[in-house]
C-alpha cells in the first residue's frame, strides 16, 4: 500500500485547514480519506474487466460534508446508532445526551466524531487517525482517546482497527458509515444481491429503536441466501413499512469480540464487484438508503432514494438501555478494540 | 392442524421453472412450514383439471395463457408467477404477481455489451404467440433502451422453431447475420435462441465474439453443453421468485390480503463467457503493460521491465504499442510521469524538487526540460497557474 502526502481539502469554519490522503494498492484500487470525521471520500476499485470505478457515495467538498446530515462515509461515535430519548443510566447516574433524531440520540449527536478534525499520520504502513473526545461532548461522560488504523491491502481489503480508552466509564460504540454502490453506472442499489449471515434481527418501533429480537426465517429479512435488495422491499412486511425500507440491526452468527467473522456479502451483477464484510462487533445495521434523496453528490447533482446502502458493524442500537448494557461500557484501564474489514473483489 | 394442500402449476421442463420450484422448496425448508404439495407426475401443468382440485392454495405459471381463466373461480388463494409487463394493465387483476423483470434482464445484457465496447446492437426474438408474451416484453425493453440511448438497434424475430423448417430457418439466420453491420452485440430472448445464433455463426463462418458478440437469457446448462463457444447468459432471479411466491401464499393462508402485491425480481447475475468477450482495439499485452505502468510508472521503470512483466519480448511489445496507441512504451511511461507531476503540483503543497523525485525524474532539471518540451512552460509557471491554495468551494 502506498500513502500520498496530505492534500489540501478545504477548511473548518474556524479556519483550520482540512486535508485528504490517498491510499493505493498494487491492483490499482485507491481510497481517499479526510481528516474531517475520518471520512472515506472515495474508493475506486476494478470491475470484472479491470476498469476502475467509484464504489462509495460522497459529497463534492468539505463544506458539504460539514453541512451534511447523512454521516457520509464518516467514522461515527461516541455512540453509533440510536439511544432512546437520549437517556441512559450508568453506575447509578442519569445521563442526557444530544437528542438529534426525533427526540432520540443518533450517531454521537450534534458534534459527533464525524464532524471532528482527526489527527492523521502515516505510521508503520498504515494511515493512523487519532481523536480525543473531551468529557461532556454530546453529553457523554469521560474523556475518550480513539485511534483508528486504516490499511488498504492488495486483495482489495480495507482494514479498520479501532482502539479506545477513557478516564472514566462511558458508553462506546464506533462504526464506519460508508454508503456503497458497487455499480458506478447506475445510481440505484436495488439490483444488488445481499447476503447476511444472521438468524435474527432487531425489530424496531416507528422511531427505528429496537423493541425485540425477531427470527428472519420466512420474512423479507432473511438474507441467508443472497437475494436482490429491491424486490425484498416489496414484500408485505410491517417492519419495512415502519421505516420505509431496511434500517435494522442484524445479529450475525458467530461470537462477537473474537476474531472477525464474515457476516455479509453484496454482489453487483453488471460490474461483478463483490463486497465482503467481516467484523468482531455483535451487530450489523443494514440501511437500504431510502432517505438519501436530495443529498448532494460529488458532481453538483443530488442523489435519489436507494442511491447507496450501508452495512455498519457496531453494538446494538440502544444497548445502553437494555440487558446487555454493561457490554457497551468502556471503563478506565480497559482498552476497547474493534476490527472491521470491508473487502472488494470481483466474481 | 393438517398441512395446507398447495398445487404448483408449472411446466418444469425448463431450468427457469425448476428454479422457481426450488425457491418454493427453500422457503418451506427455512420456515418449517409444512405444505402438502400437489404437482403432476411429469411436472407439467394441466390447467383444465385444476377445477377438480380440493386444496387450500395455488402457485401457478401465469405465462401459460390458460392460467388466468382456469384459476379465476377457484375461490382459494392464488399466487401468480410470470414475466413482467411494461403496461400495468396487462397484469391479471386481483392476484398477487411475482415477475421476472424483463426490462432489467435486457438492461443487464445491454449494459454488459456496452461495457465490452460494442458500438451497435441487435435483438433476436421469437415470433409472437399467446404463450410467449415475455419474449415480446423483452423485445419491447430492447426497443425502449436503444431509442432512449439513440444507439443503433436492429430487431429480428426469426422463424418459429420446428423440425421441418429447421434447415431453412438456419439458412435465413445465416443470411441475417451475414447482412448485419459488424462488430455487433446481439441479445437473444433465451439461451435456446442464442444457441441458434451460435450455430448459424459457425455455419456462416462469422467470428464470435470478434464480429458478433452474443448474450442469452436463462444460463441454461443444456444450451451450454450444445455450443462450442461458451455462451454468456443473464441469470434470472427464479429461485427468489419462488421464495417470494411461497411467502405471499403463506401470508394469504393466514388471512393477509396480498391481492395488490406485485414483486418484480431483477436478474441475479450474468455468466460471462467467450461469446461476449469482445476486445475493442487493445491487445491484452497493451492492456497489461498499461496496467503495470499505471502502478509503477513513477518508480523509474524502463521498457525492458514492462516487457518482462507482460512476458513478451521488448520488440514485440513495441510493435503492439505502435499499432494500438501510436506511441512507444517509453512515451507512455513519460506521459504517466508527467500526468502524475501535474496532479501533484496542482493538488499538494509539495516542493517541485520533491515532486520530481516522486514522479521518477532523475532530477528537477530533467523535469524542467521535459515540461518545457511537452507543455511549453516551466514547472514553476505551471504551479503558479494551477496550484489550489484556497479551499475548494
Amino acid at each position: 500500500m502506498s500513502i500520498s502526502a496530505a492534500i489540501a481539502w478545504g477548511h473548518l469554519p474556524d479556519g483550520r485547514p482540512l486535508h485528504r490522503w490517498t491510499l493505493r494498492n498494487a491492483a490499482g484500487s485507491q481510497l481517499d480519506i479526510s481528516n474531517l470525521g475520518g471520512s472515506l471520500l472515495s474508493w475506486q476499485t476494478p470491475d470484472r474487466r479491470g476498469r476502475l470505478g467509484e464504489v462509495l457515495l460522497g459529497h463534492a467538498d468539505a463544506a458539504q460534508y460539514l453541512a451534511s446530515d447523512a454521516y457520509m462515509g464518516s467514522i461515527v461515535g461516541r455512540w453509533a446508532n440510536r439511544i432512546r430519548g437520549g437517556r441512559f443510566q450508568l453506575d447509578g447516574i442519569d445521563y442526557k445526551v444530544d437528542r438529534n433524531d426525533h427526540g432520540n440520540h443518533l450517531h454521537g449527536g450534534n458534534d459527533g466524531f464525524h464532524l471532528q478534525r482527526w489527527e492523521v499520520e502515516p505510521e508503520g504502513g498504515a494511515l493512523v487517525l487519532r481523536l480525543i473526545s473531551p468529557e461532556g461532548e454530546g453529553g457523554f461522560p469521560a474523556e475518550v482517546r480513539v485511534q483508528l488504523r486504516l490499511g488498504l491491502h492488495d486483495d482489495g481489503g480495507l482494514d479498520l482497527h479501532y482502539e479506545a480508552s477513557s478516564d472514566a466509564a462511558t458508553p462506546l460504540s464506533l462504526t464506519a458509515h460508508p454508503y456503497f454502490n458497487l455499480n458506478d453506472r447506475r445510481p440505484d442499489i436495488r439490483d444488488h444481491l445481499l447476503r447476511i449471515d444472521a438468524a435474527e434481527f432487531l425489530a424496531v418501533d416507528a422511531q427505528a429503536i429496537p423493541v425485540g429480537r425477531q427470527a428472519v426465517a420466512g420474512t423479507a429479512f432473511d438474507f441467508n441466501e443472497s437475494a436482490p435488495i429491491g424486490s425484498r422491499l416489496h414484500w408485505p412486511d410491517p417492519q419495512l413499512r415502519l421505516v420505509g425500507g431496511f434500517d435494522h440491526c442484524y445479529i450475525p452468527r458467530g461470537p462477537a469480540n473474537a476474531a472477525p467473522r464474515t457476516i455479509a456479502e453484496v454482489i453487483e451483477p453488471l460490474s461483478g464487484r463483490r463486497l465482503t464484510v467481516e467484523t468482531d462487533r455483535p451487530g450489523l445495521q443494514f440501511y437500504s438508503g431510502q432517505k438519501l434523496a436530495g443529498q448532494p453528490d460529488r458532481h453538483g447533482g443530488r442523489y435519489g432514494a436507494f442511491a447507496g446502502f450501508a452495512l455498519e458493524a457496531q453494538a446494538f442500537p440502544d444497548q445502553v438501555n437494555g440487558p446487555d448494557a454493561e457490554a457497551a461500557i468502556l471503563r478506565p484501564g480497559a482498552v476497547w478494540r474493534q476490527h472491521t474489514r470491508y473487502r472488494i473483489d470481483t466474481v | 392442524m393438517a398441512p395446507h394442500r398447495i398445487a404448483l402449476l408449472f411446466n418444469a421442463n425448463k431450468v427457469y421453472d425448476r428454479q422457481v420450484i426450488a425457491g418454493i422448496g427453500r422457503y418451506l425448508n427455512s420456515t418449517r412450514v409444512e405444505w402438502d404439495l400437489f404437482m403432476e407426475e411429469d411436472f407439467r401443468s394441466r390447467m383444465r383439471d385444476i377445477r377438480q382440485f380440493r386444496g387450500d392454495g395455488v402457485i401457478a405459471d401465469f405465462d401459460d395463457p390458460q392460467a388466468p381463466d382456469a384459476l379465476r373461480d377457484l375461490h382459494i388463494p392464488v399466487v401468480a408467477v410470470g414475466g413482467s409487463y411494461h403496461d400495468p394493465a396487462a397484469y391479471p387483476a386481483g392476484v398477487p404477481y411475482i415477475a421476472t423483470d424483463n426490462a432489467r434482464l435486457i438492461r443487464l445484457a445491454y449494459d454488459h455489451l456496452i461495457e465490452q465496447g460494442l458500438p451497435r446492437f441487435a435483438f433476436y426474438g421469437i415470433p409472437p404467440h399467446a404463450g410467449n408474451r415475455w419474449a415480446q416484453e423483452r423485445e419491447h425493453a430492447f426497443r425502449v433502451i436503444v431509442a432512449a440511448e439513440s444507439t443503433e438497434g436492429i430487431v429480428h424475430q426469426g422463424q418459429p422453431t420446428s423440425a421441418g423448417g429447421w434447415g431453412s430457418a438456419v439458412q435465413a439466420l445465416v443470411a441475417w447475420l451475414g447482412g448485419l453491420p459488424k462488430p455487433i452485440g446481439i441479445i437473444a430472448a433465451t439461451d435456446a435462441r442464442a444457441r441458434q445464433l451460435l450455430q448459424a455463426c459457425v455455419i456462416g463462418d462469422i467470428a464470435v465474439p470478434e464480429q458478433v458478440s452474443i448474450v442469452g437469457i436463462d444460463n441454461d446448462p443444456m444450451a451450454q453443453l450444445l455450443t462450442r463457444i461458451p455462451l454468456t447468459s443473464v441469470i434470472q432471479g427464479a429461485e427468489e421468485m419462488g421464495r417470494t411466491a411461497a411467502h405471499l401464499l403463506h401470508q394469504m393462508l393466514h388471512g393477509v390480503d396480498c391481492a395488490d402485491t406485485r414483486v418484480l425480481v431483477p436478474p441475479v447475475g450474468i455468466h460471462v463467457q467467450a461469446s461476449s468477450r469482445y476486445q475493442p482495439l487493445r491487445s491484452p499485452h497493451v492492456m497489461r503493460a498499461c496496467h503495470y505502468i499505471r502502478q509503477y510508472g513513477c518508480l523509474g521503470i524502463k521498457t525492458d521491465q514492462v516487457a518482462d512483466y507482460v512476458g513478451i519480448s521488448r520488440t514485440v511489445l513495441e510493435e503492439h504499442f505502435k499499432r494500438e496507441l501510436k506511441q512507444t512504451v517509453h512515451q507512455v511511461i513519460l506521459q504517466h510521469k508527467l500526468d502524475t507531476a501535474r496532479q501533484l503540483i496542482a493538488e499538494t503543497d509539495a516542493s517541485l524538487a520533491d515532486i520530481a523525485v516522486r514522479c521518477g525524474f532523475t532530477s528537477l532539471q530533467y523535469m524542467h526540460t521535459v515540461f518545457r518540451r511537452e507543455f511549453d512552460c516551466t514547472p514553476r509557471q505551471y504551479l503558479d497557474l494551477h496550484r489550489q491554495t484556497a479551499a475548494p468551494n
